[in-house]
């Protein structure tokens, strides 16, 4: 039997009475909750202290917990003792290259690929990665990251993006290589260009943070300060001049609810074994390549044909091209090549390592990133993110130089063990 | 929620409110006195490279326990209630996850793990307020018992009338 058009609708109607109550909804504790959340005056200190929670949660547990309480330990007192004892016999290159100074008492100044390499990867990073996808992990089971897109949606929309666009940064504080391939939900080309340029130039990774939390704690609210700033300054000028829609997108808001352990342990997982299978052999394979540019001679004509623009234009020691370099492979391996440096003598000012921390963190996606870019833009979108890059390090080195010469932060920087 | 516990509520939370506001607004003006090195006053300390935040999230749930007393017994107040409390158990778990944190480990030059003694002496007084601040915050259970107990008996309610309708 055919209906018509009207038969069917009549048939909905029929159906609908019989089955659908309708009465008064009476809204509960959690709506209520779930309500203010995401309305401004409630909504923006509730997300101020959720990410309150998430930093101090992370501190404590990838700083405090692991990698000082434990991990230290193990790679200063056993590790590397037992390197140098094992390559005691090898060519003083492959030492070199592999274990790094002979003389180093502790892996962040050994500088070898298995010593230094392996303790940013496995001591410093890991730990970071798993303390913030953990929480992350939470946050999106208790159905929390939606209402923060909602909350930030009039924020973003005035960079041409959508509140959505929260999801794939804040996923990049771990790892950048999640939070750009999460930015295809993203509706237009020009939405996820511009999220992808952004996050990769301006949204520091997990590894790095970590880095910068043991390195400079006192300068990190600084450096972030100055991120943001770029990240929306940089936005409007993108939303201004890069062609194309920024339209709204339909999201599912959940209601809250307590998180579950076993989608908490697979996000987890997931999450940290990508970071191990991709992030990992790129911070060793950082670790070995700058090693042979240094035993090669390359890293100082680098460093002499940089340092024009390094001294000149950033004002910051020559000797900091070496850790630019790096930067192209690792950004967290790059700060800690700062530390490293000043550990081994380099005199650097509070501002300089505040200037150079922030200027390594914008200057290039890692290469892992910079790989992904590729795939999820193509060849001229991301030509025009190196662009934007390019114009946005040489703006805010220049800038930063300028407030720099007013003396702020003019002490020597010492840094810490 | 009973007549009892939106009475208690309104006068509760108005009180402990401006407590909370009250140390918000001292950790700013020792943050502004002192520096990040702060004081400590007895058990009380108010320090740390943190305290700007943990003072900006005190005023804010300060303020928004103070905007939840009108009409209490309205569920939407207290949700206001129950978001300001939610804040301070987040910073004064966080304090006490620091504490646990720094309990665990020997430190650099000592055995792998704290001796007893020292384990323990990790939780000794001075404490962030938000610590001070958590017993009282735990009030909120009331009010939201009392709606539950509430909410479910008029559902009885409703379901007999329907039963016998």
């Amino acid at each position: 039997m055919e209906l018509s058009t009207d038969q069917r609708w009549d048939l909905v109607e029929r159906i609908s009475k019989q089955t659908v109550e309708v009465g008064k909804y009476k809204a509960t504790l959690k709506d209520a909750l779930a309500d203010l959340t995401v309305r401004p005056a409630i909504g923006i200190p509730f997300a101020i202290a959720v990410i309150y929670g998430f930093w101090t949660f992370f501190c404590e547990f990838a700083g405090t917990l692991f990698t000082d309480g434990f991990f230290v330990k193990i790679f200063d007192g056993y590790w590397l003792p037992w390197l140098q004892n094992v390559f005691a016999g090898a060519p003083t290159w492959v030492f070199n290259v592999f274990v790094g100074d002979p003389l180093a008492t502790n892996c962040f100044e050994a500088f070898g690929v298995l010593s230094s390499g392996l303790f940013l990867a496995i001591g410093v990073v890991l730990p970071a990665i798993v303390a913030f996808y953990l929480i992350f992990a939470i946050l999106e089971d208790v159905g929390y990251m939606p209402r923060l897109a909602v909350l930030v949606d009039g924020l973003l929309h005035k960079i041409g993006l959508h509140g959505y666009a929260v999801v794939p940064t804040m996923l990049s504080l771990g790892c950048n290589v999640p939070g750009v391939t999460a930015c295809r939900p993203l509706d237009t080309r020009k939405q996820r260009f511009l999220a992808i340029a952004l996050l990769s130039v301006f949204v520091p990774c997990g590894a790095q943070i970590g880095i910068m939390q043991g390195m400079i704690p006192g300068l990190i609210g600084w450096v972030f300060l100055a991120l943001v700033i770029g990240y929306f300054a940089v936005g409007w000028v993108l939303n201004k001049i890069v062609p194309g829609e920024s339209p709204e997108i339909l999201m599912d808001v959940p209601p809250y609810q307590a998180p579950t352990a076993r989608n908490v342990w697979t996000k987890l997982w997931t999450r940290v074994w990508r970071f191990l299978k991709v992030a990992v052999p790129f911070v060793l394979l950082g670790c070995l390549i700058v090693n042979v540019l240094y035993m090669t001679g390359a890293m100082d004509a680098i460093a002499s044909a940089l340092s024009p623009v390094i001294t000149g234009v950033f004002g910051l020691p020559e000797e900091t091209a070496s850790a630019m370099v790096a930067g192209f492979l690792r950004k967290d391996l790059a700060v800690g090549t700062i530390g490293m440096l000043a550990a081994g003598g380099m005199t650097i000012t509070l501002f300089q390592v505040f200037t150079a921390v922030v200027l390594l963190s914008i200057y290039f996606p890692c290469l892992a990133t910079f790989a992904l870019m590729i795939k999820e833009l193509n060849w001229k979108q991301t030509l025009g993110a190196l662009a934007t890059l390019i114009v946005v390090v040489f703006v805010f080195g220049a800038i930063l130089h300028l407030i720099g010469s007013s003396g702020i932060g003019s002490s020597a920087w010492v840094p810490l063990e | 929620m009973s007549n009892t516990a939106a009475k208690f509520g309104s006068i509760y939370f108005g009180i402990f409110g401006a407590i909370v506001l009250i140390f918000g607004i001292a950790g700013f003006v020792v943050m502004g006195a002192y520096g990040a090195e702060g004081v400590s006053w007895g058990p009380l300390q108010m320090s740390g490279l943190f305290m700007v935040w943990w003072s900006i999230i005190l005023v804010a749930a300060g303020a928004i326990y103070l905007s939840s007393v009108g009409n209490f017994g309205n569920v939407r107040q207290l949700a206001k209630s129950l978001a300001a409390s939610i804040m301070i158990w987040i910073v004064a778990g966080m304090a006490i996850w620091a504490m646990i944190a720094g309990s665990i480990p020997g430190g650099e030059e000592g055995p792998w793990f704290n001796p007893p003694a020292d384990f323990i002496a990790t939780y000794a007084p001075p404490y962030v307020p938000a610590i001070f601040l958590l017993p009282f915050s735990l009030a909120i259970i009331y009010p939201i018992r009392s709606r539950r107990r509430i909410t479910a008996t008029d559902r009885e309610q409703q379901n007999y009338a329907g039963d016998h309708a």
